[in-house]
């Protein structure tokens, strides 16, 4: 409790506040191509690159789920823990910080595989599964300020 | 803290705003997707005046090759991207015969099959059915599977240069829903059950096809033309 008190008078760090910002830009993203994906949109609107190849490759899916829907998760975790740790109460939380961490850690491992299968397999590119790859990078990059968080109290 | 929700916010408003335009450009709204009540069509003559085949070709060519075809059915699909190309070139463009295209929508199994056929006579007022018949069943893979089709199909329309708004007026209204309705009407009473059905006319008299590949339909035009050919010697 002594340190919630604490926190109450930390400012909210900026790093997730840019996290939120950042997962709020690719939840809207993922969820395009998922509305795609369901049919609830026309063809995919593609200006640069194969869209259209990309979304209907069998490396699309996951087993019967779209990455699309994958995406959409993912972000709403993120976003859910960077609004969540910048309350006043939260804002010194290790945990917060260490599921921030590896949670952009896995989303920027998968990314990375997509883009390796887009560069190499598919051998065509999707401009939203781009936007999506460089927002997971940046989230991630602004994960890393919550390292010495939770590895300080973990030491 | 403000500044940051009003930015989160101000996201919020623009992907909501994005997402539900996208995804409302693709309901059925006011399309009509299914057979409607048509006045009269249990009279012959009122069918076979309502019953409005597409045609290409001399229409004054001897021998008419007819179609009852589903947009949404494999087997139209693979008729229309590799049969009738060569019975456009061995017949119809040299005059030697004419194509009609009617719609019969298998609608028990082919849910976007009716809107569809009314989508290509849509595009028929853009001039350019054929050119829109053959999109529908290119990409017929791409857009059957789907919860609603209207947006592929208006995307196709905008692939050919239509008129968007013209063509979206037309896709989501009742229009042409009478004659695809007449259409499939006229397919029941000639018996017809399955897609696609071809049939050879010729002075006034219509022969089925047994079969729909190339050489099938060749071998009973190539016979009609000849049976015409001795009645007029």
């Amino acid at each position: 409790m002594r340190e919630d008190a604490a926190d109450l008078h930390t400012p909210p760090p900026g790093n997730r506040m840019v996290i939120a910002v950042l997962a709020m830009g690719g939840f809207f993203v993922a969820l395009y191509l998922m509305a795609h994906n369901v049919g609830l949109t026309g063809p995919i609107v593609c200006g640069v690159g194969d869209c259209g190849t990309v979304q209907s490759s069998v490396y699309a899916k996951v087993g019967p789920i779209p990455v699309s829907a994958i995406g959409v998760v993912g972000y709403l975790i993120l976003l859910g823990l960077a609004c969540l740790g910048v309350q006043p109460i939260h804002r010194e939380s290790s945990v917060i910080g260490a599921f921030l961490f590896s949670g952009s850690l896995g989303g920027v491992t998968f990314s990375g595989y997509l883009t390796y299968l887009e560069a190499f397999v598919i051998e065509a590119w999707c401009q939203y599964c781009v936007i999506s790859a460089i927002i997971m990078v940046l989230i991630f990059l602004a994960t890393l300020p919550e390292i010495p968080r939770f590895a300080g109290r973990a030491s | 803290m403000t500044r940051f929700y009003l930015i989160l916010g101000t996201i919020t408003v623009l992907g909501v705003g994005a997402i539900s335009w996208v995804v409302g450009g693709n309901v059925l709204g006011t399309a009509v997707s299914d057979p409607i009540e048509v006045e009269g069509l249990d009279d012959m003559q009122v069918l076979a005046e309502l019953a409005q085949g597409v045609s290409s070709g001399d229409t004054a060519a001897a021998v008419t090759i007819i179609e009852f075809g589903d947009y949404q059915c494999p087997g139209c699909g693979g008729f229309a991207l590799s049969v009738k190309p060569q019975l456009d070139l061995m017949f119809v463009q040299t005059g030697r015969a004419q194509f009609v295209f009617y719609d019969f929508p298998l609608i028990a199994i082919h849910a976007h099959a009716f809107l569809a056929a009314r989508a290509a006579r849509c595009a028929g007022d853009e001039g350019q059915y054929w050119e829109y018949h053959q999109q529908l069943f290119r990409n017929q893979s791409s857009w059957s599977g789907r919860q609603s089709a209207v947006g592929a199909f208006l995307g196709y329309g905008e692939a050919l240069g239509f008129d968007q708004d013209t063509f979206e007026g037309c896709l989501k209204s009742d229009k042409y829903a009478d004659v695809v309705t007449a259409n499939m009407r006229l397919g029941a009473e000639l018996g017809i059950s399955g897609t696609p059905t071809v049939l050879i006319e010729a002075q006034g008299q219509l022969r089925p096809v047994i079969g729909v590949d190339f050489q099938s339909i060749e071998e009973a035009i190539e016979s009609v033309l000849e049976d015409v050919g001795a009645a007029r010697d």
